[in-house]
């Protein structure tokens, strides 16, 4: 799937046509033969009676109907073991093209877009929706086409009997395979729409209300806050009832289509004797076939009952595309000026620069300021003037107004690959990886042997700690395993930025949390092996850099 | 969780009564009635497949032999077929409800119980995470309560039945049923074994890739300003590769039991059917020229051979749900039983050092040996001491000495203390809570915020005050300067500010809530926590300008000391240790 097309079930179909071919010919395969089964089986009893009746046992073939009866037995079975595994290959493969096309998505949104949908909540959603659409091809697809078949290869017994059965059949097939789900996927699309909304709106009142837990309680608020949980509970409630209502209704509706279609055979097959009260096949009708037609309607029943759930669950999938679709970055308007790559940068000039939020507009009052090789710069002011937004802003990660000059050109710090590969930038809330220590250094550089590793680690004092660690560079970091303290978590990305040797740095408080030995060992470094060619800091933590660094005050 | 009671693990034998079983088997009990309807309904269910089978065998058996049939076999037929879609629309609405009336109310005795834990339910989880168990988990049980539980009722009614019914018309069949019956249950159970085992390992892998596609997202900033987001793309198509290979190794054996389940049941089908032909054309090798069935009781076997095994294969489709169910009752289970201590140690020495209060008639809180020993391990060493009104106390002491539980306990959270802890002469567990709260402002380290704009969360919980109360607050508080400064001012959103305000910001605007809030006891849990050293002295001198006159607790490391208190109490292991105030000063 490319990167710009907008997710659609068609198109997910189409994303791997041989992968979702493959399981359909097998279930269909199955589904036949499961359908026969019960079809031959009765034709060859009702057969084999007759002639045990009319004494021409003898004469009568019981091999061919026997072995076509174990046949069929061998074919559903294999039948349903293959689509089973390939559809669930198929099925995965479609995870990957859909995890790989979210990341594309969100590859292509701006940066100062990003921390917007980098919330946990937003991302387990994703999750979920993928889950969710995945089933589609499986729960939806599959067990329609099933039906659809069955009900052709009964139409052919049925033509064989003769033609005038074909107008129930078709209208059974009607009712079956498109009015009943149809109608129960209408009846029910609202409420399925309904209830995703409700689920996601429901967690994120849940987490708003108990982040003030505390305080509602003391205040006495919290029944009525709380009520307002329970409304929404009571809504979604509803939703499912409807949503339940629908499938159970359809299901029903099912089986009284399935009897009115085995009824109408026999008002057309049969002749009623009222003095009897008895039914006779009218003429030319073999009663054999008649009864290999029933038993293949009912095993066609079972397998049209499925069909009113899988339209709900369509519904499901649809929203949960819609929602994805939601990520679709529409194709960058102006595509960015084909960046060429920019010569190694000697001077920055700033004029009048002011980055900015893009929620709330806050930022940094404007400045003019000019970054030159060898400069170390040190911005300071107080709380909540904007030195952080200004420093994002010249990493490029933020939103900014005023002018820009790099090596003498007006250039665009937003959002520009080429400048950025030239600078590291560590925020103040850096982020490790769920991966192991090495492969999240060498996120900074691919190559890097492990020799340079240990150094960069020595460099940013945490040679000794990761010599302490049993596994050593291989020790998983994050949630998955060792947990970082917030200043080995910032002297880790360090490290990690420092691999890449880029001429331009710039940090965000990287002394928080260390001590005053640590804070010794990085400033070392930041003016002898790793020294970059510019330096910008934010800290307000006193550090032995400052005595050579141009102070800024905003 | 598990680190602080270690529960026995089961024997394999005890496996049926694991507490996951229990709880799920005591929550279907609340909906007795409804399931023994179901059940009803199903031996209606069963008892119209008999029929349904014994007439079409007839009609088929009269329609092939004389051409000709009573009309009222067909009805019959046809409304025992019409009774079987009844009752199983029935049993599908009623099983619905009873699964929707145990999730709904599980869920809000879980909510209530997550209110009175308080502070303490962050033991368990953070509020994202509980969120995910009180919405998703629970809704993962409804397979369970909805299909499973109704559907372990008919595998072993229908079998019966239909052995029943078709004992008197042929012995073979019988023997056919009987012989592959239990091979199909003995499969089931090792398959269900495999099963369960292949389907744990799935859903951790699953769980896993999840993890890393989440883990990845969220440092997609990092990997952009890396350059290494194609890098990243490569690692997850190929982790999704390897893992769809490791799966489907798996997959391939788990559904080749479920195959070999099917193939019994469709062969089995196939042998009756071959044996009933054969009996017909009277070519049986051991009873050649007799037939030992007639032909209706040769269909009537045939219509019930596939049902004898279907709910068998559906049991074993729905399995799963048994499997997420008891997942999701793990970690429910995990809220429940986290309990506040019960209050039964602290009774006897009840009255005995009411005098001492008495003679501290000013103290607003006297505690005496007040301690708090949970799970054997001690959160609080006893400490005695009192707090005067209009006294502002810092309290500090290393992380995990107890100085948050306290702070919890006099939010009247945690009622598993012993010791004596008074409110004026009132034990504050006889304490009219609701007035003694209302008299509380809680400053925590993450200031407490619900979705909404600066103003709803400002006057969250009390009546609106005027435009002027609130002006004056936020002036007092000094966050008058940077709330203008906002484009929509007071009406900004809190929530999509996220980057915008900054931690000093955020306790500001608390310090005004708790204002506005007109309590006269402030409890803050460090607030200076995260907050670099200018903006941490800046909001304590706010909150000593705006607190005088006021009790104040407020705990914060040494490394934010506090200037300005009356008295200051460190925390020990051993106990609580006056400082001498002017040692800080």
């Amino acid at each position: 799937m490319s990167k710009v097309t907008k997710l659609s079930l068609k198109r997910l179909l189409w994303a791997n046509p041989w992968g979702f071919a493959i399981p359909l010919l097998l279930g269909v395969m199955a589904s036949v033969a499961g359908v026969a089964l019960l079809g031959i089986s009765g034709w060859f009893l009702s057969a084999a009676g007759l002639a045990g009746v009319l004494g021409l046992a003898h004469g009568f073939n019981y091999f061919t109907p026997g072995a076509l009866v174990r046949l069929m037995a061998i074919l559903r079975t294999a039948g349903r073991y293959g689509e089973q595994v390939s559809a669930h290959e198929h099925l995965l493969g479609l995870l990957k093209t859909l995890r790989l096309w979210v990341w594309d998505q969100r590859v292509e949104k701006d940066p100062a877009n990003l921390h917007q949908q980098s919330r946990g909540d937003l991302l387990q959603r994703l999750v979920s929706d993928l889950d969710q659409i995945i089933r589609w091809p499986l729960v939806v697809m599959l067990p329609w086409t099933y039906a659809l078949l069955a009900y052709l290869g009964v139409s052919v017994v049925a033509y064989l009997i003769t033609p005038s059965l074909l107008l129930p059949i078709l209208i059974a097939a009607l009712l079956h395979l498109i009015l009943v789900p149809y109608l129960c996927g209408r009846y029910a699309s609202h409420s399925v729409h309904v209830g995703q909304i409700l689920g996601t709106h429901r967690r994120g009142r849940f987490v708003s209300l108990f982040s003030a837990l505390i305080t509602l309680t003391i205040r006495g608020h919290w029944q009525t806050y709380a009520e307002r949980l329970g409304q929404l509970d009571k809504r979604q409630k509803k939703a499912e009832v409807t949503i339940q209502q629908a499938i159970s209704l359809g299901r029903l509706a099912s089986y009284t289509v399935t009897i009115g279609l085995l009824a109408s055979f026999f008002y057309l097959l049969m002749d009623y004797q009222a003095s009897t009260g008895e039914l006779t096949l009218i003429h030319g009708v073999q009663a054999t076939w008649v009864v290999a037609l029933v038993l293949s309607v009912l095993a066609v029943n079972e397998l049209a009952l499925p069909l009113s759930q899988s339209f709900v669950a369509q519904g499901q999938s649809q929203v949960g595309i819609r929602r994805l679709n939601q990520l679709h970055s529409a194709k960058k308007t102006k595509e960015t000026p084909t960046q060429a790559p920019l010569a190694p940068i000697t001077q920055i000039e700033l004029t009048e620069l002011r980055g900015y939020h893009l929620s709330s507009g806050l930022g940094n009052a404007p400045i003019t300021m000019s970054l030159k090789v060898n400069d170390i710069i040190w911005l300071q002011g107080g709380s909540g003037c904007g030195k952080s937004t200004l420093l994002a802003a010249i990493a490029g990660d933020c939103l900014s107004e005023g002018q820009a000059w790099i090596n003498g050109e007006v250039s665009q710090l937003y959002d520009n690959k080429a400048y950025q590969s030239q600078l590291s930038y560590l925020p103040q809330t850096p982020y490790v990886f769920q991966q192991s220590l090495q492969a999240n250094l060498r996120l900074g550089a691919l190559e890097a042997t492990d020799q340079e590793l240990w150094k960069v680690l020595d460099a940013v004092a945490l040679g000794n700690w990761a010599r302490s660690l049993p596994q050593g560079l291989n020790t998983l970091l994050g949630a998955q395993g060792r947990n970082l303290s917030g200043g080995q978590r910032k002297r880790l990305v360090l490290a990690r930025l420092l691999l890449r040797k880029t001429p331009i740095l710039l940090l965000d408080e990287p002394f928080d949390g260390l001590d005053s030995e640590s804070i010794k060992q990085i400033c070392h470094t930041l003016q002898n092996d790793y020294q970059p060619q510019t330096l910008v800091l934010i800290s307000h933590i006193p550090n032995p850099l400052s005595d050579h660094a141009k102070t800024i005050q905003l | 969780m598990s680190k602080r009671e270690k529960v026995p693990k089961p024997t394999k034998q005890k496996r049926l009564k694991t507490p996951e079983m229990a709880f799920l088997n005591e929550w279907a009990d609340c909906q007795s009635k409804r399931y023994r309807l179901v059940q009803l309904l199903g031996i209606v269910f069963t008892v119209s497949l008999v029929v349904q089978a014994w007439t079409l065998a007839n009609v088929f058996s009269d329609l092939v032999i004389t051409g000709t049939f009573s009309v009222s076999l067909l009805l019959m037929a046809l409304s025992a077929l019409f009774i079987r879609a009844l009752t199983s629309f029935g049993r599908e609405r009623l099983s619905a409800g009873a699964s929707r009336s145990i999730r709904y109310s599980l869920r809000t005795k879980i909510i209530d119980h997550l209110t009175q834990l308080g502070p303490s339910r962050l033991r368990i989880d953070e509020d994202a995470a509980l969120s995910t168990r009180v919405y998703e988990q629970v809704d993962a049980l409804d397979d369970y309560f909805s299909r499973y539980k109704p559907q372990l009722f008919m595998v072993s009614l229908i079998p019966c039945v239909i052995l029943l019914a078709v004992l008197p018309v042929s012995l073979i069949a019988f023997g056919i049923f009987m012989i592959t019956a239990p091979l199909v249950i003995v499969f089931m159970i090792f398959v269900g074994y495999k099963a369960a085992q292949a389907n744990r390992r799935q859903f951790r892998v699953l769980a896993m890739l999840s993890n890393q596609f989440m883990d990845l997202n969220q440092g997609l900033a990092e990997l952009k300003r890396l350059g290494r987001s194609a890098h990243a793309k490569q690692r997850l198509g190929d982790s999704a590769s390897a893992y769809q290979r490791t799966t489907m190794g798996v997959l391939r054996l788990a559904f080749l039991s479920t195959a070999t389940l099917e193939l019994f049941a469709s062969l089995s089908i196939a042998m009756i059917a071959l044996y009933l032909g054969l009996g017909l054309l009277e070519q049986l090798p051991w009873a050649k020229g007799e037939a030992p069935v007639t032909l209706t009781q040769a269909f009537f076997l045939l219509l019930l051979a596939p049902e004898f095994y279907l709910p068998l294969r559906q049991l074993g489709n729905d399995y799963h749900a048994k499997q997420k169910a008891e997942a999701a009752a793990t970690a429910l289970l995990e809220i429940l039983v986290t309990q506040q201590q019960p209050a039964e140690v602290n009774l006897p020495a009840q009255g005995t050092h009411l005098s001492l209060v008495k003679t501290q008639s000013s103290s607003l809180l006297t505690f005496h040996q007040l301690s708090w020993q949970e799970a054997g391990r001690s959160r609080l060493a006893p400490i005695t001491n009192q707090i005067r009104e209009g006294e502002r106390i810092w309290l500090s002491g290393e992380s995990g000495v107890g100085k948050s539980s306290l702070l919890h306990l006099l939010l009247g959270f945690e009622t598993g203390y012993q010791g004596e802890c008074f409110v004026y002469d009132k034990s504050l567990d006889a304490v009219d809570l609701t007035a003694w709260r209302s008299r509380l402002a809680w400053l925590p380290q993450t200031p407490e915020w619900v979705n909404g704009s600066i103003r709803q969360n400002l006057v969250l919980g009390i009546q609106p005050p005027s435009e002027q109360a609130l002006r004056d607050a936020l002036e007092k508080s000094q966050c008058a300067d940077f709330v203008d400064a906002l484009p929509n001012g007071m009406e900004s959103k809190l929530t999509e500010l996220g980057a915008g305000l900054s931690g000093g910001q955020m306790q500001r605007l608390s310090i005004a809530r708790a204002l506005l809030s007109n309590a006269d006891v402030w409890l803050l849990d460090e607030p200076c926590s995260g907050l670099d050293e200018d903006t941490a002295n800046a909001v304590l001198d706010t909150l000593n300008r705006v607190s005088k006159g006021k009790t104040l607790l407020v705990v914060s490391h040494d490394t934010h000391p506090i200037s300005w208190v009356d008295r200051h109490w460190n925390l020990t292991h051993g106990g609580l240790h006056e400082q001498s105030h002017q040692a800080i000063a």
